[in-house]
């Protein structure tokens, strides 16, 4: 017991109610961050439950939120700053943590980035985890005010998105996308969930989703595996990892070239598919201006795309322009998918061409071209039927053209953000009524074609930047569409920074709550990494894996600690999409932090003052949040997260309303209007089904690279997605004749749930949670029955062991593990031991990579058999 | 009035909300689960299906747990809810071997989630007003409801796949939805008529 609920005690009755009280705030179990209100007795907390004010779960919590009590209590928790003794550094090797005060770890922490900074500032890495990414924000103005560019989500984005929402970025101004569930009637999912309690909106998904299956909404779930997301679907369409492209792109091509379910005036009106292409690919434009050209069909002439008639482009034909036969992009388009058969998907895919027939049919014909419905006294496009991708599909070496494939499929029938199809979140936001903030929406940029309006991160994904020798450690200057390398912590960094001439090597890193050990894939490669630092000093809750390699560790107050001005905004992360209310909560503490733990954001911010940037990380946190006039920091002041979250809330609300006012009332509502959900039909901007920029892009970055001796495929970068085979699709040996693969398990949320043991519980009693998922017949071919301990071994020695879970849910080619398992930490005793480590299976390096997103390839081929008693 | 639930298991989307909810509501010990969540499988690849079941004590009209009961500590306590009194409770588990739901549970004694570490501050508040040795179940959160409020499990189902009210009210909306839908319930061989009804998926 501490001290002060001793002392609290004493001054009340046994028995006595002297504090009874119901908190908002907001959930960080995951990155979800919905809304909750804490129920706190006498000092603690006995009950969170969701918030009925706001839209972002709106009373209701997935199972994961509500356990968030045994992490606010759990005693294995780190109480005081800690430093280690031991100046041996290795995996499980006791680095002899030592408490220490705040004073001494902040004064060392201080005196080291100091002198580093004065040597070269890009030696400094700030390392965060996926699940506070909406909190995370104070990191990147510290990073930008100290001078790095080395900065990564470990775990996120290499897993998660670097394709998903790039592709989101560029075609629905989103980082997510997500089927318009009030009006959708056909969902077709590749590798994603939406709607079973993971991931952006959790909560409010599961209840958009429930909706529209009692509705009659079809949902169609294409996985490896039938859990979660294909357990609630109409249908289950099993498919072999990692060829999601193959059937997307099947599918494609019958709705264009067969069915001629093809919606021409979006087409036409709404996307490039009207820019006149050369032979070489690349548009071809008006000599005076540059800008792409369109053939009018009226006059007969190639103008430019924004010359007034541009409902008269063809989308088809072969026009002469400067002598060279052009082709608008649909036509090349067109041409471009009549290789992708069903028996040619077939093939790759595994899944059998009748059924891509009938998808591709069923799909086009949910999809109602050419319908109109009324709302709000608007007519507006109506096309309930939805294509989304999330990570199974992107988590590939093909990252970038899955996502594209997939969403081809709402282009080509109209179905990309009007009512019904598939909607970004929330790309348009017009702001409160009294304040009309916060603002944003997309813009019409390079060639005519949308960047989109708000972003996470400061690079948008269109127009991409200018690829450029690398500066970072990750490269992701050479590949502008990456927003997280894996190059962070790859076994072939050291080769690349060298090949590329990098005149530094990183010394420290500042890691916030990520385990990284685990958290990218094989731990080897990651500990090689982590051992060439320095120091690392690492704000945590628990001690883990990654701990081993820390020379400071920070007691972080948890999410039920510490304040946040936004957990759900921008609001193109995690907000629910459609029709409905906008919501903007804050996260307060319901209890003061306990013994000596402190919020990450606001020790950053000391570090900075302490550093004398106070100026540069101000106004860093200024640009970030949009902050102008009276709620604009003063350069010359010292804040904390308090004072910032009270102007950031006060300068999109108005003066009556910052931090007080959110304490009390927890959710500030506001109705969306249609102009916002359905903004497709009210902005005049296109998009890009005919990548363009990426020709362009590819030679660019084919340069810089060739200069550093790296080489890739260039079939990567061309205009049009195209199928292309994971490195597990090429293995030779047929020895290894499955495919193992991760997924994201509906009751975790990234590695430290794993220490809950509410969760833990759950997870217990799930059939796959902590086993690995055989189909049943593969199973008894190879001898294996439930409960037998096997190894899964890749052919370049990787191996991990647990129980197998035969099932008649998975392809006869699959291994499904749930991702973030298997830990080996004694300090998390809940977590230790449960479940698989697959990202031990998975290379780290270049040659695992897109070279065009930098995403990390998620499967591997491998063998697996009974292992051995030891 | 006759107290009872409605899963819907077209709504339900198999997120172990109403696990946890009932959980959290009660600080029941680690092992017990008021309300829990089953999958199993059924068929074949590639048609193969997983079924999501959330199930809790059906608080049956003809309830061999209360038949069993050699003390009264298992009883019909107001609208039909079928409740334990502790006080009466002797902790023969008779009612559990009659329970054609396995949905009662003993509580040995008290256990806390940390082990050896102790209670947490949510358990001394919470699970200590569990008595040892006797059996526990759901009661329908009999205290929410006290206050006014749904079940927990309800009240937290963010698939809205729960329903809870009277079933004796043929214009209750339970009571419509076991019309409309074809409402069912589980092992009606047991002759228990429980009182918590399924809708297909």
């Amino acid at each position: 017991m501490k001290m002060e609920d001793a002392t609290v005690l004493k001054q009340h009755k046994e028995g006595e109610i002297w504090e009874d009280k119901w908190i908002p705030s907001a959930c960080t179990i995951c990155y979800g961050g919905c809304s909750i209100l804490v129920h706190k007795v006498n000092g603690t907390v006995v009950k969170i439950e969701g918030n009925p004010k706001s839209p972002v779960g709106s009373g209701r919590l997935c199972a994961k939120g509500i356990s968030g009590i045994m992490f606010l209590y759990d005693p294995h928790r780190v109480n005081t700053p800690l430093r280690r003794t031991n100046p041996v550094k290795g995996m499980g090797v006791d680095p002899g943590w030592k408490p220490i005060s705040w004073d001494e770890a902040m004064d060392e922490i201080v005196t080291r980035l100091d002198k580093l900074r004065k040597e070269d500032p890009r030696q400094l890495v700030l390392q965060v985890t996926t699940t506070l990414a909406p909190s995370s924000l104070v990191f990147f103005p510290f990073g930008w005010a100290y001078g790095t560019p080395n900065m990564w989500v470990a775990g996120g984005g290499v897993h998660c998105g670097n394709g998903a929402h790039a592709a989101g970025g560029v075609t629905h101004a989103s980082w997510s996308i997500v089927p318009d569930f009030k009006h959708c009637n056909y969902a077709i999912y590749f590798g994603a969930s939406k709607g079973h309690g993971a991931g952006h909106a959790a909560t409010p998904n599961i209840s958009l989703a429930a909706d529209a299956r009692e509705r009659g909404m079809r949902m169609v779930v294409v996985d490896p595996m039938c859990n979660f997301a294909a357990a609630k679907a109409n249908e289950w369409v099993p498919i072999r990892v990692g060829t999601d492209a193959a059937l997307a792109l099947a599918m494609c091509n019958l709705l264009v070239n067969e069915l001629k379910m093809v919606d021409t005036e979006y087409l036409r009106d709404r996307t490039n598919a009207i820019y006149l292409t050369r032979p070489n690919g690349k548009y071809a434009r008006d000599p005076a201006t540059g800008k792409p050209l369109v053939w009018n069909t009226v006059s007969g002439a190639a103008v430019a795309h924004d010359t007034p008639g541009a409902r008269h482009a063809a989308l088809e034909g072969e026009y002469t322009i400067a002598g060279e036969p052009c082709q608008p992009g649909f036509a090349r388009m067109k041409q471009q998918l009549k290789k992708y058969t069903p028996a040619y998907a077939e093939k790759i895919s595994g899944v059998p061409a009748a059924t891509v027939a009938r998808l591709a049919r069923e799909f086009g014909e949910a999809a109602r071209i050419g319908s109109t419905i009324v709302i709000d006294g608007k007519t507006l496009p109506y096309r309930p039927a939805s294509a989304i991708f999330f990570r199974g599909a992107q988590g590939h070496k093909n990252s970038m053209y899955n996502c594209f494939a997939i969403d081809l499929l709402n282009h080509i029938v109209g179905a990309a953000d009007v009512v019904g199809g598939t909607l970004g979140f929330n790309p348009v936001c017009h702001g409160h009524p009294d304040t009309g903030k916060p603002y944003y929406t997309p813009k019409v940029d390079r060639d005519g074609l949308m960047a989109t309006g708000a972003w996470m991160l400061p690079h948008v994904p269109y127009p991409p930047a200018d690829p450029r020798k690398p500066d970072s450690i990750g490269l992701i200057e050479v590949f502008p569409l990456s927003h997280v390398s894996p190059l962070m912590a790859s076994s072939d960094q050291e080769h690349w920074w060298k090949q590329f001439k990098l005149p530094y090597r990183p010394k420290f890193m500042l890691n916030y709550g990520a385990n990284s050990v685990m958290s990218v894939g094989n731990k080897e490669a990651v500990i090689e990494s982590l051992k060439s630092y320095d120091f690392i000093a690492s704000f945590d809750l628990f001690l883990n894996e990654f701990s081993d390699f820390a020379d400071i560790i920070l007691p972080d107050a948890s999410y039920l600690e510490v304040v946040d001005p936004r957990p759900n905004f921008p609001f193109i992360f995690n907000h629910p999409a459609g029709e409905g209310e906008w919501g903007w909560p804050i996260r307060q503490p319901v209890v003061e932090p306990a013994f000596e733990r402190r919020s990450a954001r606001d020790v950053m911010l000391q570090i900075a003052y302490r550093l004398g940037l106070g100026p540069e990380i101000n106004m860093g946190v200024n640009a970030y949040y949009g902050l102008d006039g009276e709620q604009m920091l003063d350069p010359d002041k010292q804040y904390t997260i308090e004072d910032i979250t009270d102007h950031e809330l006060k300068h999109k609300f108005g003066e009556q309303r910052g931090l007080e006012w959110f304490k009390e009332n927890g959710v500030i509502t506001w109705p969306k209007k249609v102009e916002e959900v359905y903004w497709r039909t009210f902005l005049d901007v296109r998009i890009p089904i005919y990548h363009e920029y990426l020709i362009e892009l590819g030679e660019q970055t084919g340069k810089i690279c060739a200069e550093a001796g790296m080489s890739y495929d260039p079939a990567y970068y061309g205009p049009l997605a195209e199928w292309l085979p994971c490195h597990a699709h090429d293995e030779q040996d047929a020895s290894f004749d499955l495919f193992a693969f991760y997924y994201r398990d509906a009751i975790q949320a990234n590695g430290f749930t794993m220490e809950n043991p509410w969760i833990d519980e759950m997870a217990k009693i799930d059939p796959f949670s902590y086993r690995i998922a055989i189909n049943a017949d593969t199973g008894r071919r190879k001898g294996l029955k439930d409960n037998d301990v096997i190894y899964v071994e890749t052919a370049t020695g990787r191996r991990v062991t647990g129980r197998v879970k035969l099932t008649e849910g998975i392809h006869p080619e699959g291994v499904g593990i749930a991702a973030c398992a298997g830990h080996w930490s004694k300090h998390q005793p809940i977590a230790q031991g449960k479940g698989v480590f697959f990202n031990d299976l998975l290379e780290i390096d270049f040659a695992h990579t897109s070279p065009v997103n930098l995403n990390l390839d998620l499967c591997a081929k491998v063998k697996i058999g009974k292992q051995a008693a030891a | 009035m006759r107290l009872g639930m409605v899963i819907d298991l077209k709504r339900c989307m198999g997120c172990y909300g109403c696990q946890m909810a009932c959980k959290a509501e009660h600080g029941t010990p680690p092992g017990v689960f008021f309300a829990r969540v089953i999958k199993r499988e059924e068929g074949q690849y590639p048609t193969a299906r997983q079924i999501i079941l959330p199930v809790l004590c059906n608080h049956c009209s003809d309830a061999p747990c209360v038949e069993v009961c050699p003390t009264g500590a298992s009883h019909y306590a107001e609208h039909g809810v079928v409740d334990i009194d502790p006080e009466l409770c002797v902790g023969c588990r008779s009612c559990m071997m009659a329970c054609p739901y396995s949905n009662r549970y003993f509580n040995v004694d008290q256990r806390n989630y940390f082990g050896d570490e102790g209670p947490t501050a949510y358990e001394q508040a919470r699970s200590s007003q569990h008595r040892e040795s006797v059996v526990m179940k759901c009661n329908f959160c009999k205290d929410r409801r006290a206050e006014g409020k749904e079940p927990a499990c309800v009240a937290n189902c963010a698939a809205k796949a729960r329903i809870f009210g009277d079933l004796e009210d043929p214009t209750s909306i339970v009571s419509q939805l076991i019309k409309d839908r074809a409402g069912f319930v589980l092992h009606p061989e047991s002759g228990a008529n429980p009182n918590v009804y399924y809708l297909a998926p």
